[in-house]
């Protein structure tokens, strides 16, 4: 075949050569033509004419004839190229069959490289560019209102006063709403049940650019005449679940806190708000009504989630800084309420993905870093196997074969390879996502995200995989087009040091490559499973194992008087204890890792101007007790502490540590505002616990220290109660939920569930985590070590005769086997170095993901490097073992 | 038959596939060129039939394209540079299974035909 194999490809050109036939050959008609007119007796000067006219117009003519040789020619170089690749891919399946070894451990490494990141990268895709269920979501913004110190913000809600300002100042922000995410009892006619509800102010559905697929959104007067219209909206999934999808339920009533509201309309199927999964929302001018609680007035709460467009003319910049400009004038204007207040924009996309963002791109990083270390081990292996075959290469070129011709086989045989590969990467895929995705923990991705294998991430994977391989498996061939086949015939085929020198080297690099590669992913996955194992170690301060928990919420219809919440709590507790298997209730207004304690101030009575922070907790007498946590003076709550007993509470030894350095604080009196006559005398100091984030300090800035006071002393209509139980927590469930129905039947009970969750969902993202960079650094390892195996094996087989004639002249079989191990360990070496070099200086991104582990960890560079040579060792056995047994005579006649 | 409906005559004119035939019988015995095909479809139909020069070359292009004819450049009787053309066993194949579809075919047209008249 003379033409290159990708002319192909192209449309057939037609020679010059056979233009010029073409025209010869009319030319001929037309002459002989004419000598016949001439012999017929026409005049010569003529008969030429005449010959044309009757042929008509010879350019068309030429111009069919020219298009038919072109046709004809692509027609043929097809044909050629299909039998081409027919015969290449013959011949590259029949080279695999005599290579098994090599076909299996190629395709492997394909499959494995391409599956794992194709499922990782589906999911980081899915994350990060899946639509969110909202109409042109990316100008939708969060406006934050944050608490800025020191540049360091931290992000609180807004108020009503200050939301309505930031509204009517500015002009970059269109259709800027105020949401209000609480939980209310639905009732009436069916289960009790709590559903998230969104109180929100006009422009929301604007905002949101969603339009009811059943009634109206709310009204002007709905807005604004406080307490005067029980209506609500409903979502899709409730209007299903409670009225079966019935259109008459406009005009109908739901019970929401045990007040009627009348739906008016049903959201559109997957709008759940801003939470995502809100069910109901009313206007806020039925927050009191809805609450019973009246704090949209006051400038200091700030309990909202503001939401707005940013106008497209101006973008998220020019809005940055008008509210900067806002926040600084409302600072000037109360300068109380303000202080150090602003309020910074959040795109909805990185509101929902929070930190988990981060951590998506992270072990996207760790995918590439697989990729390029599986890139090195294809293109390392089809080096090795190419110089295997210079031979049949050298036979193949001296017998005729063009140099097209011989690279078009090693491509196809390179394509026939990925093409099993990537067959064995989409299944390790499909099944690594549909292992991968039920463990992703909830939280760590939006719930509007569904990871689901995406075209994209495997062309994206294939791509990269293949054009190494296209690249690799060419290198060969272009040697070959170059090379002298004469000398390497003379050669034997063996290949020159120089010629195959670089080539060899090239391999040293791609293992050196891959090693540091593999050490960059294992110290990442090292420093994920050190921190996580940190996070596992701590001391919560309590004993959750054997509790179950649930809450309830006392509405004031049915509940109005403190007495009649403490009635409903005591028969509750005496109740709840009677189960079989319950041996101590507790009631509180929150739980460990529940969530739900309230900040507030507390003072000193010999600082009055000195506000302490802290978190608030309302507790029974049993509370200590029930949840294992010891008292280190004084006393904890007791029977005698009522609502008419001195009030008292119980601080914590991380409160001592912060606001008592000096001595006890029991005995001592605060005050829960500066001018209250009431004093609160502190009894007790219980241990640190931790109730909320397990891994931040207890002594750190943002995090206040806790305070305890009774529940007789305090009324809540929240209910936290915990229930330590002999057996599994979850099978106490149905009877605890049995007691509170006995109690009233309308009052729903929300997260029943073990304690055990809330901090199992607290250490899931590190778990996960540390899991995915175990997987993904062991696979590195694995290839790393196949990687190396191969390049010490090639040299093995490369110097067998040098091995042999070092045997002969009085080398002992260990001393070569130990050249061959060092040789191993000088390439793990120079890649354990580069690697390390990588891995201090990019460690520091999983910072934000370590707790009480540094980037620099060198316990975890350490075991590394140590696991790594381990692997080095391993790849260099079985090499060095051969090299060991090589018979010296055999290895010096063979060939 | 007036002359000028024999000039009209053409491989496209003429039931399809017809031009071939008589191509392929032409160059059946020695090789060809386009001219000595042209005047021998004429010599050989007595006059009758005469084909379109501009539709003859295509065709031979044609039919060597399906491997039907063979070229072959070489010197005319006058030593003028020409391509020869030559059926193929391929094409000879061709020729005797259409050749019987033909005479089939005119042999049905001719009892038609006549027996209308």
């Amino acid at each position: 075949m003379k033409r290159p194999f990708y002319r192909a490809f192209r449309p057939g050109q037609i020679r010059s050569d056979e233009s010029a036939d073409i025209r010869d050959e009319i030319e001929l008609y037309l002459e002989l033509r004419t000598e016949e007119l001439i012999t017929e007796g026409m005049d010569p000067a003529q008969a030429r004419q005449a010959a044309e006219e009757r042929f008509g117009d010879t350019r068309r003519v030429e111009a069919t004839l020219r298009g038919q040789a072109r046709r004809r020619r692509t027609r043929e170089g097809m044909m050629a190229t299909l039998a081409g690749v027919r015969q290449d891919l013959g011949y590259a399946f029949r080279t695999m069959r005599r290579s098994p070894g090599f076909t299996f451990v190629a395709v492997l490494t394909l499959g494995l490289a391409l599956g794992g990141n194709t499922a990782i990268f589906s999911v980081v895709d899915a994350a990060l560019l899946q639509a969110m269920p909202f109409e042109d979501a990316d100008q939708l913004v969060f406006v934050n209102g944050t608490h800025r110190v020191d540049g360091q913000s931290s992000i609180r809600g807004a108020s009503f006063p200050e939301f309505r300002d930031w509204k009517e100042r500015t002009r970059s922000l269109t259709s800027m709403a105020a949401v209000s995410n609480i939980s209310a009892a639905l009732t009436g006619g069916f289960d009790a049940e709590r559903v998230p509800v969104e109180v929100v102010t006009e422009d929301y559905f604007e905002a949101m650019m969603v339009t009811p697929t059943l009634g109206r959104t709310f009204r002007a007067e709905e807005h604004s005449e406080p307490g005067a219209h029980t209506v609500a909206l409903i979502s899709a999934g409730l209007w299903e679940r409670r009225f079966g999808g019935d259109p008459s339920v406009l005009g109908q009533d739901v019970l929401l806190n045990d007040r009627p509201f009348q739906v008016v309309g049903v959201l559109p199927a997957g709008f759940g708000g801003t939470a995502l999964n809100s069910e109901v929302w009313v206007s806020e001018a039925m927050f009191e009504t809805l609450t019973g609680f009246a704090p949209l007035e006051q400038r200091g709460s700030r309990f909202l989630s503001v939401i707005a467009r940013v106008d497209q003319a101006m973008g998220p910049d020019e809005a940055q800084g008008e509210l900067e400009g806002v926040a600084l004038a409302l600072q000037g204007e109360f300068p109380e309420a303000h202080l150090d207040r602003f309020a910074e924009l959040q795109g909805f996309r990185e509101a929902y993905l929070d930190t988990t963002g981060q951590l998506l791109w992270i072990l996207m990083g760790a995918g590439v870093l697989l990729l390029l270390i599986a890139s090195a081990n294809v293109a390392n292996l089809l080096l090795v196997r190419a110089h295997g075959r210079t031979r049949e290469i050298v036979l193949r070129r001296a017998l005729g074969a063009e140099s097209s011709r011989v690279a078009s086989q090693l491509l196809t045989e390179s394509g026939a390879l990925a093409v099993m590969g990537g067959v064995l990467g989409l299944g390790i895929a499909v099944l690594g996502l549909r292992v991968l995705g039920p463990m992703i923990p909830q939280g760590v991705l939006p719930g509007y995200v569904e990871p689901s294998l995406g075209a994209a991430p495997f062309l994206v994977s294939m791509l990269v995989l293949g054009i190494v391989g296209v690249v690799t498996g060419l290198l060969p061939a272009l040697s070959s087009a170059r090379m002298n086949i004469a000398a390497r015939m003379r050669e034997g085929g063996r290949g020159a040091v120089g010629g195959m020198g670089g080539r060899f080297r090239a391999q040293h690099l791609f293992v050196v490559a891959q090693v540091g590669l593999a050490l960059v992913l294992l110290v990442g996955a090292g420093l994920l499973t050190r921190s996580f194992q940190a996070q596992l170690a701590i001391d919560a301060g309590t004993e959750f194992d054997q509790v179950m928990a649930m809450g309830l919420q006392l509405p004031e219809s049915r509940y109005p008087a403190r007495e009649d919440v403490g009635v409903f709590i005591d028969e509750l507790d005496r109740r709840l204890s009677e189960i079989p298997g319950v041996a101590q209730v507790s009631i509180a207004t929150d739980l460990p890792f529940r969530g739900g304690s309230s900040g507030a101030y507390i003072f000193r009575a010999d600082a009055p101007d000195d506000r302490i922070r802290f978190h608030q907790h309302v507790v029974d007498v049993d509370y200590f007790e029930t949840l294992g946590v010891s008292l280190v003076e004084g006393r904890t709550f007791t029977r005698t502490d009522g609502a008419d007993a001195p009030v008292v509470g119980v601080v914590t030894e991380a409160m001592v540590r912060r606001e008592f350095p000096n001595g006890s604080p029991v005995g001592q009196t605060m005050y829960l505002r500066p001018s209250s006559q009431r004093p609160v005398l502190i009894v007790g100091v219980v241990e640190d616990l931790r109730l909320r984030n397990l891994t931040t300090s207890l002594m750190a800035e943002g995090n206040s220290p806790d305070v305890f006071f009774p529940l007789a002393q305090r009324g809540t209509r929240g209910l936290e109660v915990a229930a330590r139980v002999v057996g599994d927590p979850v099978t106490f469930g149905p009877a605890m939920r049995a007691v509170v129905a006995e109690l009233d039947a309308d009052m729903p009970v929300s997260d029943l569930a073990p304690l055990t969750d809330g901090y199992r969902a607290q250490t899931a993202t590190p778990r996960f985590a540390a899991f995915l960079m175990g997987i993904f650094s062991a696979l590195a390892a694995v290839l790393a070590c196949v990687g190396m195996y191969g390049v010490l094996a090639f040299a093995v087989g490369q110097r067998s005769q040098e091995i042999a004639i070092r045997r002969a002249i009085g080398a002992s079989a260990p001393s070569v086997a130990r050249s061959v191990v060092y040789d191993g360990l000088r390439l793990a070496v120079s890649g354990l170095a580069v690697g390390t070099i990588v891995a201090l200086v990019g460690s520091p991104v999983l910072e934000s993901y370590l707790f009480q582990v540094e980037s620099t960890d060198p316990t975890t560079f350490l075991t590394v490097g140590a696991v790594m040579i381990v692997v080095a060792l391993s790849a260099a056995l079985a090499p060095a073992l051969r090299a060991m047994r090589r018979d010296p005579a055999e290895a010096l006649y063979s060939d | 038959m007036t002359r000028s409906l024999r000039g009209r005559m053409s491989g496209s004119n003429l039931f399809t596939g017809t031009l071939d035939l008589l191509i392929l019988r032409t160059t059946e015995a020695t090789p060809l060129h386009g001219y000595a095909i042209g005047k021998a479809i004429r010599e050989l139909s007595e006059g009758v039939l005469s084909v379109e020069e501009g539709a003859l070359y295509p065709a031979l292009h044609r039919l060597e394209g399906k491997g039907l004819l063979e070229s072959e450049w070489g010197k005319t009787d006058t030593g003028r540079r020409a391509k020869f053309y030559r059926v193929t066993q391929l094409g000879r194949s061709h020729l005797e299974s259409e050749s019987a579809r033909w005479a089939e075919h005119s042999r049905a047209v001719a009892a038609v035909l006549s027996g209308g008249s």
